[in-house]
């Protein structure tokens, strides 16, 4: 079953199986079909719908200390999407997702383009090396490069040492921003790495051949035809790095007791609405926080897709 | 794939006896022992150093009343489990260690019961004025108070004398000896003031006067945080930073603890619950001679005494024996063998005046400071001298807010005095916010 | 970046016709002068990513050989041993800490991950092949849900989780752990793609013919087809559930069911506030590397697997 798509388009597989229909065999087969997904209905139903159901009714109220519990409908959304520090928060995650996304997926793409040409024992080491990260949880991650970024106590000195510049301070103001994007960058970019050079060795090697006749050097076939054909894998993981950069929330919330001056309580949404509901006992609103952020997220990854529909497929 | 599946499922085999029976029950939760299994048990979350040995005690000595103790955390973990389980109705501990500076949020949102209508009030005599107080609400009191943080000035001996500074005993003084320092070009700075050190710069502005919050009735509220007093420290303190006297790093972080030890600041302004902490780092200069000596003073003339820090035992709403919950928070450090154990193996500085005055307490002499009767000395005087401080029923927010001031005046962004106004102001639209009736 | 990452392995599955050990252009090169010197550079890159994503794992083996005093003194590099080696005393240090906790949290993190793992994967597994193969009414729109479930931020639902969990009897129980566990919509979207192209409709109908029930159509063609992504759900699910933070962090007081993320994190909170003069970082830095240790160990033993989900092709 030799197969030229690289990626199967979601959505577009649902139609694939609208193929048997009609009589009272396949109305009998429909009840499988619920009976096959109905544990991850239960399980859907009482860990994600029921749970949202209840924190939706708790965003539309409003606890004070002095005043109690009160209705007061969507007076919670108004006040995040007027609210100057979810909004700086929403900023600062949209500047990492323009910033980290593209150095991460030019990362792992160099690595996984080269670790799909080069065949040596090397290289198979290389890949392991890269992909470890992966294994570390991240708040376990967010701590090792807490200690690694101590001036005094890291061994960042040292390493700039090497190439004779000295270290910055990782966590000054104008600095921070680049220590969270290399934590996640080590963290993730192996991950990437795996996919794309997964979806790279999917790729029939006889469309090379034709290139290399031509005389195409190694580099021109990788910018022309390779990366052209695992495109849709590429946007495939844009659209989940976005979601999740987003909700950018472990490695700021670990750094903060190092850096309180450039790492706020309101650096992002998702710690900004951490803050307001186990630091100051907002539940509601942290709750609509935490929607409007959902809301946010929905509207950027749908418009993401929406743009480059034609090279994922993801949308019909 | 078969033999991965029967790995897994060895593994999990594994791990399940590995966990025990640990699923369901409260009674399998405890870190000590019950000893009378027939008495009524009352949970407690705290994260005391080596606490176990006091469990225990308590436990032995009381044949009605046993504690189960679980630390679920310090500090802020253990806070956001608190305010989850209150908020869901169920889960919380009978009894709570809470620092001081959050009981008044506690006690604002109803997590925590009124201790007097337990009886808790013939206990006063027992504490000085000013712990009796950071625990109390218009006379009543909600946490029976453990250990106190008094504050002195911590030095170091051998750098003092190296650059010839005396010890300070004004903040004129204090900043004359910071320039010394600087003028003999050293690379010791005279001490660090961190951004993140919201607690220690709420007691400096104390000390100078200021008296941010005042609760009259459940919604009226004073707020005054930019007054005279903490516009005077912070610009004292600011301008030593400008001048690079004094370091800006952040408190309780390695790099911190690493110059705490080495040199890199000549003297600490802190509780009496540092010296225990630094312990941990001893040996990385031998040649540290460490020294206590009071706080300095805006007028020594009239003293102020200041604290950071501290906490006590507090009592959930969701305790089911609520007088048993009482009889454990009052009870737990109530006894001089239970205060051996937290003085000697935990470094607690009792609040309880049984030991607190006793003479054992007094002089005894520490190794860490060459032996100096750091008690008598010093912060026997500043604990019973403290005579207290309100905080907010929001303290988090207003930590916050300050930390967000004394950064921006540390990066030279604002001036202090544009800084405490913002703080000011920020405070205030979020008490309106909860519903309070505001004075400024 | 949390869950929104484990999404992107949905590429994986998906990646076709892998695993005909294809020649690259450059392996296929003979070794003269010139081309050697091709291969250099690609190598250069590669032995500066190890570089980046395994120093920071020398760091840490060198620093859980240290003591407390020997971390904080300055006196060595961070990126070399100090004359004393002290990583057993570090070690039994560690295993003593209040009465045997840390072994405790790694058992805990084996009991989750494992029994959360293993019940995703089965539930994912049902769902996935009964999306794929059956037509019934609401499909679309369940299936609409599992993807949008992706956009959820955490934090929205953990204070609802909890009361539910709390109303029921199940925090402070493994229960709240592993249950929450089992709802792993990346997995299904997974199954389900993957299902749609591995089982060919022909098998089934013949099976059909041959007068197979439903649930042994399930059992005797399609799951043997399946193996290779149900074994990568699997890891994805148990690696998922090892790394989660925010669950365990609010589900459990109780100390001993922590799993090893958050009592490290407890560990560490408790080093920075501790006032009873006990050396506490050093074990926070040697808990931290044993705890990778498991993880790193079936990353690398386990390849085969994490390719088996990526090869797929050579199935048929």
């Amino acid at each position: 079953m030799a197969q030229t798509a690289v990626t199967a388009p979601p959505l577009a597989a649902m139609s694939r199986s609208g193929r048997r229909r009609g009589d009272v065999v396949s109305r009998r087969r429909a009840r499988w079909g619920w009976a096959f997904t109905a544990p991850f209905a239960v399980i859907l139903l009482v860990f994600l719908i029921v749970p949202l159901v209840f924190a939706f009714v708790l965003s539309l109220q409003n606890t004070t200390l002095a005043g109690g519990t009160s209705w007061v409908g969507f007076a919670n959304y108004i006040k995040a999407f007027t609210d100057p520090l979810f909004l700086s928060g929403v900023w600062t995650v949209v500047l990492f997702s323009i910033v980290l996304i593209p150095i991460q997926m030019v990362v792992s793409l160099i690595a996984a383009l080269l670790l799909d040409a080069l065949t040596s024992r090397f290289a198979r080491f290389s890949r392991l090396m890269i992909f470890v990260p992966y294994a570390v949880p991240a708040v376990i991650g967010a701590l090792m490069w807490g200690f690694l970024y101590s001036p005094s106590f890291g061994p960042a000195q040292e390493v700039f040492g090497w190439i004779g510049l000295t270290a910055p301070d990782f966590f000054a103001d104008q600095n921070v921003f680049g220590s969270l994007v290399n934590i996640v960058t080590w963290q993730w970019a192996g991950y990437y790495m795996i996919i794309l050079y997964a979806a790279l060795q999917g790729v029939d090697p006889t469309i090379y051949e034709a290139a290399r006749v031509d005389g195409a050097s190694a580099f021109q076939t990788a910018v022309r035809i390779k990366i052209p054909m695992i495109a849709s894998s590429l946007v495939l993981i844009l659209v989940f790095a976005l979601i999740g950069t987003l909700q950018f929330f472990n490695e700021p919330q670990m750094l903060r007791g190092m850096a309180s001056g450039s790492i706020t309580s309101h650096y992002t949404p998702n710690i900004y609405a951490y803050t307001v509901a186990f630091s100051y006992h907002q539940f509601n609103y942290a709750s609509a926080i935490a929607f409007a952020l959902g809301i946010v997220i929905f509207v950027g990854s749908y418009v993401f897709m929406f743009a480059t529909r034609k090279r994922s497929g993801l949308m019909k | 794939m078969k033999r991965l599946l029967a790995a897994g499922g060895a593994l999990a085999l594994l791990a399940v006896t590995l966990t025990g029976c640990s699923g369901g029950g409260s009674g399998s939760s405890c870190q000590n022992k019950i000893m009378h299994s027939d008495a009524t048990q009352v949970s407690m979350w705290a994260w005391y150093p080596n606490f176990k040995p006091v469990v225990n005690l308590f436990n032995k000595t009381h044949k009605k009343v046993q504690i189960c103790w679980t630390n679920a955390g310090a500090g802020n973990d253990e806070y956001t489990k608190f305010s989850t389980a209150i908020q869901a109705g169920s889960g919380a501990p009978d009894v709570v260690m809470l620092e001081s500076e959050v009981v008044p949020s506690y006690i604002a949102d109803g997590s925590i019961v009124n201790l007097s209508t337990l009886g808790a009030d013939k206990l006063k005599d027992n504490y000085s004025e000013g712990a009796w107080s950071d625990e109390s609400k218009g006379g009543d009191v909600y946490a029976i108070p453990v250990d106190g943080g008094p504050v002195g000035m911590l030095y170091r001996k051998d750098l003092f004398d190296k650059y010839g500074l005396t010890v300070p005993t004004t903040w004129d003084e204090f900043a004359a000896d910071a320039q010394k320092l600087k003028d003999a070009g050293a690379k010791t700075l005279m001490t660090d003031f961190p951004g993140n050190g919201r607690a220690y710069q709420t007691a400096l502005f104390a000390q100078a006067g200021s008296e941010p919050f005042e609760l009259t009735g459940k919604t009226d509220m004073k707020v005054d945080l930019d007054d005279q007093a903490s516009n005077k420290v912070l610009s004292y303190w600011n301008d030593l930073v400008q001048k690079k006297l004094v370091g800006t790093e952040d408190a309780s972080t390695t790099d911190y603890n690493t110059h705490l030890v080495n040199g890199t600041y000549a003297s600490v302004i802190a509780a009496a619950w540092l010296p225990g902490y630094l312990q941990g780092f001893t040996g990385a200069d031998k040649s540290a001679q460490w020294r206590v000596a009071p706080v300095p003073q805006w007028d020594p003339a009239n003293p102020v005494q200041i604290n950071i820090g501290g906490s006590a035992f507090a009592v959930s709403n969701q305790a089911k024996d609520k007088k048993a919950a009482a009889t454990v928070a009052e009870g737990i450090f109530g006894t001089e063998a239970a205060w051996k154990l937290g003085i000697e193996k935990a470094a607690l500085f009792p609040l309880w005046k049984p030991i607190l005055e006793s003479d054992y307490f007094k002089e005894k002499a520490y190794d860490f400071f060459g032996g100096q009767q750091i008690n008598k000395d010093v912060f026997l005087t500043a604990a019973t001298e403290y005579k207290g401080f309100q905080f907010s029923p929001f303290q988090n927010l207003v930590y916050d807010k300050l930390t967000d001031a004394v950064n921006a005046t540390n990066k030279g962004k604002q001036q202090p005095a544009q800084a405490l106004a913002g703080y000011q102001k920020a405070v205030v639209s979020y008490a309106k916010q909860q519903g309070y009736k505001v004075t400024e | 970046m949390t869950a929104a990452d484990t999404t992107a392995d949905t590429t994986i599955a998906v990646t076709r016709g892998a695993g005909r050990g294809k020649q690259t252009p450059a392996g296929r090169t003979g070794r003269s002068a010139p081309r050697r010197r091709a291969l250099a550079i690609p190598h250069i890159i590669l032995a500066a990513f190890i570089v980046y994503f395994a120093l920071p794992f020398w760091w840490l083996i060198v620093a859980s050989t240290k003591s407390q005093q020997s971390l904080f003194d300055g006196k060595t590099s961070p990126l070399w041993f100090a004359s004393h080696f002290d990583l057993f005393a570090n070690i039994s240090a560690l295993f003593n800490y209040s009465g045997g906790l840390y072994a405790r949290w790694l058992g805990n993190s084996f009991l989750y991950a494992i029994a959360g793992g293993l019940g995703a994967t089965v539930v994912s597994v049902l769902a996935g092949y009964g999306f794929a193969q059956y037509a019934f009414r609401g499909r679309r729109a369940f299936f609409a849900i599992v993807l949008g479930s992706v956009m959820v931020p955490a934090t929205v639902l953990v204070i609802p989780l909890f009361v539910m969990m709390s109303a029921a009897h199940l925090t402070n129980t493994v229960w709240a752990m592993i249950l929450p566990s089992m709802l792993n919509p990346f997995a299904v979207y997974l199954m389900k793609v993957y299902s749609d192209e591995a089982i060919p409709a022909e098998m089934i109908d013949a099976a059909r013919v041959d007068g197979a029930g439903e649930l042994r159509v399930f059992g005797r063609v399609a799951l043997p087809l399946l193996r290779p992504a149900i074994v990568t759900v699997l890891l994805l699910s148990i690696v998922g559930t090892w790394n989660n933070f925010f669950l365990p962090l609010v589900m459990f007081s109780n100390p001993q069911l922590f799993p090893i993320t958050v009592g490290l994190g407890a560990l560490q909170s408790q080093a920075q506030v501790n006032t009873g003069g006990q050396a506490l970082w050093n074990l926070v830095i040697t808990g931290a590397f044993l705890s990778i240790i498991p993880l790193v160990v079936s990353f690398l033993t386990l390849q085969r697997y994490w390719q088996g989900g990526l090869s797929i092709g050579s199935v048929k």
